[in-house]
């Protein structure tokens, strides 16, 4: 049951991302909703399920992406383990935390992302275009990061979904 | 507790970590382009259906009764606006050049090459690659390379393909290149993509400095394009001068978050 909500969670973040997203850009950056769920998975259920889910949700992106299957795997791997670490040791009620723990996700995420492509042999941006992507990247996420999790903690409240070990 | 659990998910990042990065590297080989590709066809008939969720809810949450059909219509203008720009573009060009250039600029008119109508199904994931998904793929005569146009003009070109699907990498993607000459001064230059506007590289000419207004249309140099494709609009210039090259910025006549068919240009080959 948690597997198939999670799976079923990821799969519609990847949709809505391929699909709707680029819809709704600001300054050149769209939402990523993977991203945000990975970050959530990881913020109510521990780092461990948030990793598992990274590979999920990033094999989904890659699917829809030029390259191999894996950049984005490695990059919400980085923003998983980040976001794991913060949720850890910070209080974990406070918006404010969520929120710039999506700008740091967002930055790794950005960073692993751009430095697979490259360590792969696979164009990269140049770098103030990438710079002006993940600054925009950063806002976008940090914005919908606290009511994201809000809505996910109601959600995995009700299903009465227990942390795994974290 | 927490000193244990600590190096456990260390440990699970990094062997799921090693994990991934010798999935992209085999992904990547020659010999798994076959899987990659199908497998990257899986999801496009369930992105076709949100597309079309997509429309239909947009015509749902329309609040006002005419909505929905004023919007129609505005499309409907836009895309006669759309190809009214491309045959002032075209006729500005034709201007310029010589009955033989004029013969090329045909290609846009009238599609003299074999083409093959997509949807768009899905888009890239992120900023950094500014890609589409289409609905066609090697089954219907795609390969990678083949250049991908609108009504409108220039959209980019196939960078890989699957059986049912492709992925067409745009011009506003940050490292499409496509090189461009203007219709009305005739200097060459190389369009580069980004977000915003797409910018444009301009080699100096003595005497001629480009304009705002002037069609940026493909110049067929290097091969990549066929010549005579419209890009987009010139509309700011940055004139240096000491510089060796001037900078404008295009607006693109596409816009791939509104696209939802292109045409594939399927007989024209890359050099």
């Amino acid at each position: 049951m948690k597997v198939m909500a999670g799976l079923l969670l990821m799969v519609a973040a990847a949709l809505v991302q391929v699909t709707w997203a680029a819809q709704l850009e600001i300054a050149g950056a769209f939402a990523n909703l993977v991203l945000i769920a990975v970050m959530g998975l990881t913020w109510t259920q521990g780092v461990r399920a948030g990793l598992l889910w990274a590979c999920v949700g990033g094999i989904l992106l890659d699917l829809n992406a030029p390259g191999p299957l894996g950049p984005h795997s490695l990059a919400l791997l980085a923003g998983a383990y980040a976001t794991g670490f913060w949720a850890r040791n910070l209080d974990r009620e406070s918006p404010f935390h969520p929120a710039a723990a999506a700008v740091v996700s967002t930055i790794l995420y950005s960073l692993v992302l751009i430095g697979a492509d490259d360590a792969l042999g696979l164009p990269i941006p140049p770098l103030r275009t990438a710079l002006q992507l993940t600054f925009a990247a950063c806002l976008y996420n940090a914005v919908l990061m606290p009511p994201a999790l809000m809505a996910l903690r109601r959600v995995t409240g009700g299903l009465h979904w227990d942390q795994t070990a974290a | 507790m927490e000193s244990t659990a600590r190096p456990r998910s260390t440990g699970r990042f990094l062997v799921l970590a090693a994990a991934m990065l010798a999935l992209a590297v085999l992904s990547q080989q020659s010999w798994a382009a076959g899987f990659r590709g199908t497998a990257k066809s899986a999801l496009a008939p369930i992105e076709a259906q949100m597309m079309s969720l997509a429309t239909a809810a947009e015509h749902a949450t329309a609040v006002f009764g005419d909505i929905a059909s004023l919007r129609d219509q505005n499309q409907r203008l836009n895309a006669e606006n759309q190809a009214l720009r491309r045959q002032l573009a075209e006729l500005n060009a034709a201007a310029y050049d010589n009955n033989e250039l004029r013969k090329a600029l045909d290609f846009q008119r009238s599609f003299g090459h074999r083409t093959v109508v997509a949807q768009v199904v899905g888009r890239g994931p992120d900023a950094f690659s500014r890609t589409l998904q289409i609905d066609r793929g090697s089954d219907d005569g795609l390969q990678a390379g083949m250049v991908v146009v609108s009504g409108a003009g220039l959209i980019g070109r196939v960078r890989e393909t699957g059986p049912h699907g492709a992925i067409v990498q745009t011009l506003a993607d940050p490292q499409s290149r496509a090189n461009v000459f203007l219709s009305g001064s005739g200097l060459q230059g190389t369009v580069i993509g980004g977000p915003g506007a797409l910018q444009v590289q301009i080699q100096h000419h003595v005497g001629l400095v480009p304009t705002k207004g002037e069609w940026a249309i493909t110049s067929g140099v290097g091969g990549g394009y066929p010549r005579g494709l419209v890009v987009g609009m010139v509309v700011n210039v940055t004139h240096s001068d000491a510089a060796t090259v001037d900078a404008a910025l295009v607006d693109w006549v596409n816009d791939p978050a509104t696209l939802s068919l292109v045409i594939v240009v399927t007989d024209f080959t890359p050099s």
